[in-house]
Parts: structure tokens; sequence; C-alpha cells
């Protein structure tokens, strides 16, 4: 008991910044739960839950080296396993108005965390059948099959429409509003990828994604590694959907076209391949920034009435400042950098010599 | 240097997004003598051409009556993206940054089913225009809508065929992948089987995905099936390809279907083989079934003197915001919950599309559509049906 205390007291000296950052955050998520607004809850929802997909894409995209597309497919068995399983049983007749619910699944009703966590695993499931043949090959295999699987699953929930109600789609699917429950579950995310990436097993997938063949010749299992990494992604991607169809309070198939998927490719390419915190940050960016870009899309921005000011001109903009972003930061936001307390300390000092630096160049001007 | 006009770059940013921030909550502390109305339309994306018609009709009645209990009205548009999470988003901002006493919105059920959660908790009224699906008012106090039911319109292609092409044997080609389509095929399947008595009417039945381009298998089963009349309600760039390689395999039974074909393309991509196909629609403008059609029609003409028919979507949004105002002027304030239990007991209202009045369930129950065929290449008025 003394033991642990003081190992805890000794872990606490060393990552006292990090433990303090945490208890403000829990801080700042419990105000904030309590202080904002229904539209920017909404908002802070869909981030975090952003926050979730794009990490467990980052984990199999950017630590190991695995091109894999499926993300929108896996979101759609998240989504669709809470869905089915939490519809309140009395209102699944007006739901399912075309063709009643198949027998064996009417009557059961679970719990939205046990709904969860099951979307997760089935999410997992599907993800060993689909990596089982394609992780054994190199190339861009997995990317066709995974791109292929995201496409073929949303046409296979179209056509069971006595599970999934088919294109009519579930509503009624009770909503979580609390910020609670998608910032606590993106922050035990955050941290288990860090534990994971930081243990053997993060390094065997780093190494996979430098040199598959080095990696193999130090003794890594290519194939078992892949199917971990590949697994916990698609395990936290049917989190991340299950939270987004309990955000919404209805699915249908027609939200998981691929184009989903690349939501979350420029997330973590913008983020920076191989950046946890890269991805948190880019997260919020594309979801924040393209709805505090929604006053261009008024014909009134700027006190100014201009043509220019309808409809779409923010994706104009949005996507010009990726596009900016893209070029000045070639490897994303972060790169492989991650967000800690040394590499603050060090951009600091960096930032201080520069402008410290230029000032004795050119005295006033560089106060600005 | 690249350094510098980054931090410029984000910096910019930076500011955009404050500007954003702070432009949203000016407008929310707005003096009360004007009314706010959102609009809720996917105005780019899959579905903009659908919105932005119906956002014309919208305008065009708030040009017309654009003041209600001596305040004025100002339209708020926001732009949903075609896109469910989106969608929330959208309404949710509408009522919380504009505070909006009412919503008008969106094309397409889907988006509409999305949004009425939040305008359930908000207790903000929303009137669906075109979106058909019943789910969008199932179970929602505070969703209403102008347009007729995906059972009304089957029900009424369902009798055409029956008394009008005294068909015995109808095939179904379904758009599966699309939930008005699926609707419409199911509820003609229902009133079909009474109405011939026959529970086998439906001879054969044929399923596609959007965006599919070979019908010829579907197409062949059909054939051999032999049916009087083929219903294929769906999308109109499928639904002409459908009628071509029908034809080009010798199929002749006629084909009928719903209003989603009454768009220019189904003409182009179908040339003369199109000809003669039927569908149902809401509404249109060289038959106005009401004087408030008439009026419509005769501003639409003069606001949009280039358009070379009017869209029947667009009549839908005209009758909404007209509803809407006349709910605002009979609550006599402009509280939101007010304004949904006005719009509840809306009787006999005399809309663009015909006199409607909400039911309990917030629908509005129609009782006339128009019957349309092609014609020589052009959409032509043939019938309008009642029922009872």
């Amino acid at each position: 008991m003394k033991e642990l205390q003081n190992s805890l007291g000794a872990y606490l000296k060393l990552h006292w910044k990090t433990a303090v950052f945490l208890v403000v955050l829990l801080l700042g998520i419990g105000l904030a739960d309590q202080f904002v607004d229904s539209y920017m809850r909404r908002i802070l929802n869909l981030c975090a839950i952003y926050v979730i997909v794009s990490l467990a894409m980052n984990l199999v995209n950017g630590f190991t080296g695995q091109f894999s597309l499926g993300q929108a497919g896996f979101m759609a068995i998240g989504a669709y396993t809470v869905a089915v399983f939490t519809v309140p049983i009395e209102s699944r007749a007006a739901i399912f108005y075309l063709e009643p619910m198949a027998p064996f699944l009417a009557n059961i009703q679970l719990p939205f965390i046990v709904a969860l966590i099951l979307g997760g695993l089935v999410t997992a499931v599907v993800a060993f059948f689909i990596g089982y043949p394609c992780l054994r090959l190199r190339g861009d295999y997995l990317a066709i099959a995974t791109l292929g699987f995201s496409e073929i699953i949303r046409i296979v929930f179209t056509n069971t429409q006595s599970i999934t109600n088919g294109a009519l789609g579930i509503k009624s699917i009770p909503t979580i509003s609390s910020l609670w429950w998608t910032f606590g579950i993106a922050l035990i995310i955050i941290i288990a990828t860090v534990l994971l990436i930081n243990s053997t097993y993060g390094r065997a997938f780093k190494s996979i994604r430098e040199d598959e063949i080095a990696a193999e010749a130090m003794g890594v299992g290519l194939f078992k590694t892949k199917m971990t990494s590949f697994l916990i992604g698609a395990f936290f991607t049917g989190i991340g959907g299950g939270l987004f169809a309990a955000l919404l309070g209805t699915v249908d198939p027609k939200q998981f076209y691929f184009t989903l998927t690349y939501n979350f490719l420029l997330i973590i390419v913008l983020g920076g391949m191989g950046s946890i915190s890269g991805t948190v940050i880019a997260s919020f960016v594309v979801t924040l920034g393209q709805e505090a870009l929604r006053f261009l899309d008024e014909p009134m921005a700027f006190g100014l009435d201009l043509p220019i000011f309808r409809p779409g001109l923010r994706m104009v903009v949005f996507s010009f400042l990726l596009m900016v972003i893209v070029l000045f930061y070639r490897k994303g936001l972060m790169g492989t950098n991650e967000l800690t307390w040394d590499f603050m300390a060090e951009k600091y000092r960096a930032l201080k010599k520069r402008l410290g630096g230029k000032k004795t160049a050119t005295e006033g001007g560089a106060k600005k | 240097m690249k350094k510098t006009l980054s931090l410029l770059l984000s910096m910019a940013m930076v500011v955009t997004m404050v500007a954003g921030c702070s432009g949203g909550t000016k407008t929310s502390s707005a003096d009360s003598d004007v009314i706010k109305i959102g609009v809720f339309e996917p105005l780019t994306g899959a579905n903009a051409a659908g919105g932005e018609l119906e956002v014309e009709g919208i305008k065009l009645a708030n040009q017309l009556r654009p003041e209600v209990l001596g305040k004025k009205v100002e339209l708020v548009i926001a732009d949903n993206k075609s896109d469910k999470a989106e969608a929330t988003t959208a309404a949710a901002r509408l009522i919380e940054k504009d505070k909006v006493v009412a919503i008008l919105g969106s094309w397409g059920s889907s988006l509409s089913i999305a949004a009425g959660d939040v305008v359930k908790t908000n207790k903000v009224p929303a009137v669906a225009l075109s979106a058909t699906n019943p789910q969008v008012t199932a179970g929602n106090d505070y969703y209403f809508r102008v347009c007729f039911l995906d059972p009304f319109q089957g029900t009424v292609m369902a009798n055409y065929a029956y008394k009008n092409l005294k068909a015995k044997k109808v095939a179904i080609i379904q758009e599966v992948s699309n939930d008005y389509s699926v609707g419409l095929a199911k509820f003609f399947t229902d009133s079909f089987t009474k109405l011939s008595g026959d529970p086998n009417a439906i001879v054969a039945t044929g399923n596609y995905n959007t965006g599919d381009q070979d019908f010829n298998g579907i197409l062949t089963n059909i054939k051999a099936a032999n049916p009087d009349v083929i219903f294929a309600p769906g999308n109109f760039t499928e639904s002409a390809l459908i009628i071509k390689q029908a034809r080009a395999l010798g199929i002749t039974a006629p084909f009928i279907g719903g209003d989603t074909w009454e768009t220019n393309e189904f003409i182009t991509v179908g040339g003369a083989d199109v000809n003669g196909a039927v569908m149902s629609t809401f509404f249109d403008d060289t038959n106005p079934l009401t004087e408030a059609g008439k009026t419509f029609v005769a501003e639409y003409k003069k606001a949009y003197p280039n358009s070379a028919n009017i869209a029947a979507v667009s009549a839908l949004g005209y009758d909404g915001y007209m509803m809407t105002l006349d709910a605002i002027e009979r609550a006599g304030s402009a509280d939101p919950v007010a304004i949904r239990d006005a719009l509840a007991t809306t009787k006999d209202f005399e809309g663009a599309t015909g006199m409607i009045t909400i039911d309990a369930n917030g629908d509005a129950t129609k009782n006339q559509a128009v019957i349309k065929g092609v014609k020589d290449g052009k959409f032509t008025y043939m019938d309008t049906v009642t029922i009872d």
C-alpha cells in the first residue's frame, strides 16, 4: 500500500503539469456542460466525436502506416447497433411502418452504454473479417478493400429492411446532450491511445510504418501487430459511430457515404499523420471553423451587400484556408510531434529568440 | 518570410472566426419590431437544386407579405449542406443564435427528421414543405407540413392505374435507397391490391440503387411477368433510363410515377421514350387549384420571367410561409409556442397548392392531386383528382 502511494507520489511529481491540466480540463468540461447553449453544445459534441473517429483512423493510418478508408462503414455499424438496440420498444411500430422489425430484435432494448460497447465490439468483429485476408498483403489492398467494404455495408443496411428499416432510417433514438458522454469517452480514448503508442505495441506499430522488412527482421509479427492496430481502430470508430447516432437521434444509410471518410482523412492529414495532439487540434479546427465561417453565407457579411456572399461561400473560403495550411505545414499542423510540455517550452524559447533577434536587427518595426 | 506570412494568415483565420461568432450574437440582440423566420434548406451539396427552388417560393411570399402584426418579417436562411449532422447544427443555430420564432424546411425528409429533435426540445415550430415521409411529423408536436404524404400519392396513382388505365396486373420498380420511393411503392401496393381485390395484382417487383445505370436484369423479369402498367417512383435520371431500356427491350406497358419525375432532366435523358409517362404532383401552373394559386402564378411570372415552368416545391415554399404568417396572425403574438398552437388548429387555409387543414399528426390533409403526363417532350396537365 505504502509502495503504491510512493509510486503515485513519484508519478505526480514527474507529471504534475499534466495532472493539473487534466483537472482544469475536467473543470472546463463541467462548466461548459452547465453554461453553453444547445447550439454550441451540439458543435462541441460533434468535435469530440470527430476526435474519437479521427484518432482511431490515425492509429491505423498514421501510426501503423496501413492505409484504411473504412471509417464511414465502421461508423455505420456502430451507429446502427446503438440505433437498433436503444430505440424505445413502444415507438418501434411507428418507425418500422413499412415492414415490421424482425421478431428476434423487436423486444430487445439495451441501456445506452451497453449498446455503445456492443457497437464497438460488432465493428471490431467485422473488421477482423476484412483484415484477415487484407492485412497479410502489402500495398494498397487494404485501402481498396476497406473502401469497398464501406460501400457494401451501406447497401446492405439499405436492403435489410426488417433490421435497419432500409432507406427510411431509424428515428427517436434517445439522444445524449450532456458533454460528459462525448468528452468523457474522447478523453478515455485519447489517454488509451497515448498509453498504447508508448507501449511495446505502439513501438511495434511505428516500426511497421517505418519499414516492414526491418520490423519483421527484428521479430515483430507483422500480421498480428497490424491486426491489433486495425481492430482497436475499428472498435473506437464503432464507439464514435454510436455516439454520432445518439447525438443526431436518427440514422439512415445516406449518412454513411464514403465521402464521410474523407472528413476524417482531412482531419488527420491536417493535424499530422502520426500525431495524437495534432488530430485533436485538427478536429476542433475543422468542426469549429466550418461553423464560424457561416456568416460568409449571409448576404450582409461585413456589412457589405455583395452578391458573392451567398450560401456556399464559406466552403470556398474554408477550402482555401485548408490549402494555405497544407502549403505551409506540409506534414500537417503538428507533423509527427506531440504537444508535450517540453515541445511547448522549446517552441516558446524559439519564438522568444526569434522575436528578440529581430528586435535587435530592426528596432521599432518588429513590434507589430 | 514564409513563417511570417503563415502567421498572418492564421491570424486572419482567428479574426474571421471571432468576427463570425460576434456577428451571430449581434443579430440575436436585435430589436423586437422584427419577426424572424428561419429557412432551413440544402443550398449546397446533393440536394441543392431542390432547396434553391423552395427558397425561391419563400422569398416570393416574403415580398408579397413582408409584415405581420405590424412587424417586419425577416427571413434568416441557413444552409444545411444536404448533410444530417449539419442539419441539426443549422437548426440549433437558427433557434439559439438568430432567435427565430418558426422554421421553414427542409427539402428532403431525412434532413427534416434530423432537425425534428432540435425543434421539439427547443419548442420552436417547424413547417416542412415537400418532405413526404410520415416520420417527419410522427411523434413530434412541433413539426408540421404543407405537402401531401406518401400514402396519399400512392393511393392517387393506384386509383389512376386501376380506373383510368384499367390495369389488372402491375409491376413495381423501386429505388430501394430512397425513402420516398420505398414509401410510395408500399402504399401503391396496398391500395392497388385493395382496389382490385386481387392479392396477387403486383406481378413483379424490382429494386435498384441510386446511381445505377443498367436495369436490363430487372426489366427482363418484368417483361416475363407481362404487367399492364409499371409503377416506378424514383429519381428522375434513373427512371428515365429505366423507361428507355424498357422500350429497347420491347416492353410496351405504360410507366407511371411520382412528383420527382417533373424535371427537365427526365425529358432530356429519356428523349422520345418518356412520352406517355404519367405522374402525380402537387401543383400545376396552368391550372391552379385555388385563387391563391392564381395569385402565386401571376406573381411568380412577374418575379422570374425567364423560368419556363413553376416547380411544385416553389409553390409549397410559398404556402409554408403564408400558412406560418397566418398562424402568427391568429396567435396574435410571436411567441413560438403560441404559433405552434395556432399552426395546429389551421383549418381550410387557402394555399397555392390547395386547401390546407392540419390534422392531429401535424400533416396537411389534402384531397386533391394533379396528374401530369409527358406529351411531345413537354409536361402537360391531364387531370385533377379528388380522393376522399
